[in-house]
């Protein structure tokens, strides 16, 4: 079962990329140790072979050391390069995974929470979320694992020569590769979680100003707005200089380490020397293999950030995932006639809320045309919702085609009933695609038809790309009324027996909204149901019955009649 | 592309004096370096080839330690200048796009979505950050660096100094040559990283329309599928960028390679010395790290550019024409009303026109309320009176008591009310005041009275100082309008022009609305657009929009309408 398996957990195929990855990070941290020390030891050896003079110099074989710098040189080359192939692959890999597993368990939650409880802004963290939890691997595995092996192997070859250099360099590593970055880390941690919530409430501020530009003139308040950025910014740049003072400090602190380390192993290697234990030539080697294993321990205060960043991001991703799904949704079918019968229906979004529906009594029939009226918010827009089990509902029975609501199908009703929202979302890409979406079976002709129906066919015919338009980020910006009428030809196409609309022509002009609804009502089956949520008076003439929600009730009303014009 | 670069070589200028510090601290820590490295070299060699004890050295150790903390400390502050100057730019360029954003104004901002460009303002101005902050000194020291340490191998050997001096221009050359390459790659590939980049934020956005769909179970794994075709196109355009550093670094070792085995060589015969040697081959990567670390902060360049021309392309939105009149001018004469002669107006040169040759008067004391269908020009029309949006042809006038066109400006007495009022996170006498920063509380109450406002703000918890928002109270459709209205009049507009202020209430509260307007009109120009029969019923004055006219409706169409 793909919902029950953990979040972050890498398939298969992925992991074994992670693991390959690490192999070469190690690998080409080790020949960049490897390739330093050798040099070193390389000069230094040609040195001592050079001034014991001609016969030693001649007896000297260079051409195998010679050859090991080449090789290794070439390794770290090779290494690194299929390193950061590897990595970025797996990362890349990673980040999909995790978003089509997080995405899996999103969708099977009510989407009351959804919608309750999620702004753009909060879908938009959950994104980046998704990114910084995969990247967890790249940016704080990988170097605290290569530092880990080139470290445990800088120390043993080290310490193989002179064991109290070693130690020394094991110290040092240590310092920087363990107490440095949790001091930088526990030190910095406070300034970003605050450059978060200011990023946050700065974010907020630019969506009211920039929506409200012209009130602000009007009303003299540009200086109150910037005043208002200013604080925030000068909020930030704090919070953020604080976080450089920190990261540079680390960075600085390495660097002196590192040359601080040399130093001490270089006065325990002269020591050995002086003892007889250590050749002269493998001095120098000692000395840059010290200066070499810093290399690797360098990033590791700015890997500790990530790793936090990471942290906190899956926190954040386990919550919203960890909701519980979707109680209802059973297994059987409607059955013919379809009738929507609501007895009794009591229903609330929480326990400490008002009713939204009480003791409210509904039935609409197969192939009846019905209007849905009522104030704003008096819960025209829930009972579609409470069809699809989208709200739950504490008192009466919803009954359709014959079948308890909580025991239907939602695959089984989605067949049969279709419903714009709306909030009805418009996919990136083609027209064509958002046809799709909606209906992967239909072709060319049937989406035509929709869009006639829907009267945009002659605005797509015109487009230089017609069907292939891209609308939204990368192309051709829809108006409101040409969105809503797209949406509304993706549920046509569906072609389903039971039609619920929420407010199908806001945004239209009366011309259009009249055209739009008879060809509707021409396109539909005699025995097709048609709900129609609306405030709008104009479309009521084309509709047999009109039902009001009233005092949390329904309550059949007069139409005004005249035909429609 | 060429004005991104503009925007940018400005971007450095404006960081000037904080970059300067930055780049000349760097030049000090780097030549601390150097002479770290000297200093290394000579113990190395001593403790190696001279018999010396650690013992000796401890004088020279010292020296190495007083160095080590000079370039930590030199280090340090030019990172904080570095960062510094990246934040000064980003702050006062986001303030510069806002302010020219707010003289824009809403016609002008049309084409580019709320989100994109509030995108651009905070994710697009942060990404100039690193370019300021890590590029342009990484940059500077690309060039600072390799010459100082060219002049010191120079001093100490000749042969180091040829290889050196060949090999270093080659990589900047043939890393320019990949990195055009790595941009036409993601030139064209563009639309299709942006779409599938996106396409995660976009399924979330339509979860509930996937399932109404019935296509939730599948659109799992076509998220899976998409994320696969975003690695697939990434990795095509990273492996070129990592294909740069590979070359970079094979020059690097190459170079540093030679300079060990022609030292290797005459090390044996003995014709050089090994602290050269050692010396040399500690500085040769030196010289080679700056432009790793430039290589590596290549592509916060290629993020400046692309941000920049998003930037560049909010600054290039021409100004509202009313920004220029809208300022506080002394106060003219009483306005006894408006005149509209000849109107015309279109969105772009070549677009139909929206209005055509239309003409119309608003009067003092009396509501004029202007209809027509959605489309036909209700909203242009107001445009044009806020002067938002420049007419065509045609001429609108302020009038005095006599009927004489007002000399000066007279748009800063316009109080303005649109469909959705700006209500940023505050409280309600916050909002209140941001027209009128000295507005006392009875003021306050005196206009929310008028507004009809009152009662339901002395209901709410904390009264005037109950904050609303997205932590605070949540108001309704109605509560949020007379809240605007109630904002509007305290600054005691001569004008109230008011879009669609009743739309989408329910009957009870689209009758408190209307009833607020009417009790604004006396000593008021009072202008309403609606679609709605309570406003209509209001009306003293009602104007038709239709087929480009605008046109006085009788009594009798009044009723028909």
């Amino acid at each position: 079962m793909s919902h029950l398996s953990p979040l972050f957990a890498p398939t298969r195929p992925i992991g074994r990329r992670m693991a390959a990855g690490l192999v070469l990070a190690c690998l080409a941290a080790l020949a960049n140790f490897g390739l330093l020390a050798l040099s070193g030891w390389l000069l230094a050896a040609a040195a001592t072979a050079g001034l014991a003079g001609l016969v030693a110099a001649h007896a000297f074989n260079m051409a195998l050391p010679a050859a090991g710098v080449r090789f290794l040189a070439t390794l770290r080359i090779l290494a690194r390069y299929g390193e950061r192939v590897v990595t970025h692959d797996a990362t890349l890999g990673l980040v999909g995974q995790i978003r089509a597993r997080s995405f899996d368990r999103l969708v099977r939650q009510p989407p009351a929470h959804l919608s309750r409880q999620r702004s753009g802004e909060q879908l938009f963290r959950f994104v980046s979320d998704t990114e910084r939890a995969g990247h967890a691997y790249l940016d704080a595995g990988v170097p605290f694992v290569t530092a880990a092996v080139c470290g445990l192997a800088s120390v043993g070859l080290v310490g193989a020569f002179v064991p109290s250099a070693g130690l020394v360099l094991a110290t040092g590593l240590l310092t920087c590769g363990v107490l440095l970055p949790l001091a930088a880390g526990w030190l910095s941690d406070r300034a970003t979680a605050r450059i978060a919530t200011q990023q946050d409430a700065m974010h907020g501020d630019l969506v009211d100003i920039l929506q409200g530009a012209d009130e602000i003139a009007f009303l003299g308040a540009e200086g109150a707005m910037r005043h208002r950025l200013d604080t925030r910014q000068a909020a930030i740049r704090h919070a953020r200089l604080h976080l450089a003072a920190i990261e540079g400090g680390a960075r600085a602190l390495t660097g002196a380490m590192a040359m601080l380390t040399a130093l001490g192993v270089l006065a325990c290697a002269s020591t050995a020397l002086h003892g007889g234990l250590l050749s002269a030539a493998c001095l120098p080697m000692l000395g840059l293999g010290a200066l070499a294993a810093f290399e690797s321990v360098a990033p590791l205060p700015a890997a500790r950030q990530m790793a936090r960043h990471a942290r906190l991001a899956a926190r954040r991703m386990r919550a919203a995932c960890a909701l519980p799904p979707q109680a209802t949704g059973g297994s059987l079918s409607p059955t013919a006639p379809l009738d929507l019968d609501m007895r009794a229906v009591g229903m609330r979004y929480a326990p400490d809320e008002a009713w939204v529906l009480r003791h409210a009594d509904l039935t609409i029939r197969q192939g009846e045309r019905v209007a849905l009226v009522g104030p704003s918010g008096a819960g025209k827009s829930t009972v579609a919702g409470l069809l699809f089990g989208f709200h739950d509902y504490q008192e009466g029975t919803i009954h359709f085609g014959g079948t308890d609501a909580r025991a239907l199908d939602p695959d089984a009703l989605s067949g049969l009933v279709g419903v714009m929202a709306q909030d009805a979302h418009l996919f990136q890409g083609s027209i064509r695609r958002n046809l799709a979406m909606a209906c992967p079976t239909a072709d060319e002709a049937a989406m035509w038809s929709a869009l006639e129906t829907a009267q945009l066919a002659a605005f797509v015919r015109q487009t230089p790309a017609g069907l292939d338009t891209l609308i939204g980020e990368a192309g051709l910006r829809l108006s409101g009324g040409q969105g809503r009428r797209l949406a509304l030809a993706c549920v046509l196409l569906r072609r389903p027996r039971w039609l619920i609309l929420d407010e199908p022509t806001e945004g239209l002009d009366a011309a259009t909204e009249r055209a739009v609804m008879t060809a509707l009502m021409a396109s539909l089956p005699h025995d097709a149901t048609l709900l129609c949520i609306t405030h709008r008076t104009a479309i009521l003439p084309f509709l047999e019955r009109a039902v009001e929600i009233a005092d949390h009730r329904f309550h059949d009303v007069a139409i005004p009649r005249g035909r429609p014009r | 592309m060429r004005t991104a670069d503009r925007g940018l070589t400005g971007l450095a200028s404006r960081a000037g004096l904080w970059l300067g510090v930055a780049v000349v601290l760097n030049g000090a820590a780097a030549a601390m370096l150097v002479l770290q490295l000297v200093v290394l070299a000579r113990i190395v060699d001593n403790l190696a080839f001279h018999a010396h004890t650690f013992g000796q050295e401890t004088g020279r150790a010292g020296w190495l330690a007083a160095l080590l903390a000079g370039r930590a400390v030199l280090g340090w502050l030019a990172d904080m200048a570095a960062a510094t100057a990246g934040m000064k730019v980003t702050t006062a360029l986001r303030a510069d796009v806002l302010a020219h954003l707010l003289r824009v104004g809403s016609v002008g901002m049309a084409g580019a979505g709320t989100g994109e460009t509030v995108t651009t303002l905070t994710e697009g101005i942060d990404a100039l950050e690193p370019y300021v902050a890590h590029y342009l000194p990484r940059a500077a020291m690309m060039v600072v660096m390799p010459l100082m340490i060219l002049g010191c191998v120079a001093g100490l050997d000749g042969w180091s100094f040829a290889i050196l001096a060949c090999t270093g221009p080659l990589i900047p050359l043939f890393m320019a040559l990949v990195g055009y390459r790595a941009q036409a790659i993601m030139d064209r590939q563009w639309t299709q990283l942006l779409l599938l980049g996106n396409g995660f934020l976009d399924f979330l956005q339509g979860m509930t329309t996937l399932r109404l769909f019935g296509h939730a179970h599948h659109a799992a794994s076509t998220v899976g599928r998409m994320a696969d075709d975003y690695r697939r196109t990434t990795l095509s355009v990273m492996r070129v960028a990592f294909l740069t550093s590979a070359a970079l670094e094979f020059f690097a070792s190459l170079s540093i390679a030679l300079v060990a085995v022609v030292f290797g060589a005459r090390l044996l015969s003995g014709h050089a010395d090994f602290r050269t040697a050692f010396l040399v081959l500690l500085l040769a990567p030196e010289y080679f790290m700056p432009l790793r670390a430039f290589s590596a902060s290549y592509h916060a360049r290629q993020n400046a550019t692309v941000a920049m021309r998003r930037i560049a392309a909010l600054l290039a939105l021409p100004q509202a024409p009313m920004a220029a009149t809208i300022a506080p001018a002394p106060p003219s004469g009483p306005l006894a009303g408006i005149a509209c002669t000849n109107l015309s107006a279109a969105y772009g040169t070549d677009a139909a026109p929206v209005l055509a040759h239309a003409s119309c008067q608003f009067p003092r004391d009396a509501l004029t309320v202007v209809v027509g269908e959605s489309g036909a020009g209700k909203t242009t029309l107001l445009r044009l009176l806020l002067g938002l949006l420049a007419p065509s042809a045609g001429t609108i006038v302020a009038l005095d008591e006599a009927g004489q066109p007002l000399a000066g400006p007279w748009r800063d007495r316009i109080g303005w009310v649109p469909q959705r009022p700006c209500l940023p996170s505050g409280t309600i006498a916050d909002i209140l005041r941001l027209g009128a920063p000295d507005a006392d509380l009875a003021q306050l109450r005196a206009a929310a009275a008028q507004a009809d406002a009152l009662a339901f703000i002395e209901a709410l918890p904390q009264g005037f100082d109950t904050p609303i928002g997205e932590r605070g109270a949540r108001l309704s459709g109605g509560q949020a309008r007379r809240l605007a209205l109630t904002r509007a009049l305290i600054r005691d507009p001569a004008i109230l022009i008011l879009d669609e202020p009743t739309s989408d209430l329910d009957p009870d509260s689209e009758r408190r609305v209307a009833d607020a307007i009417r009790r604004a009109v006396p000593g008021r120009i009072v202008i309403v657009t609606t679609h709605r029969r309570t406003m209509i019923g209001q009306a003293d004055h009602l104007l038709a929009v239709a087929d480009g006219t605008i046109r006085p409706l009788s009594a009798s169409e009044r009723a028909a309408a």
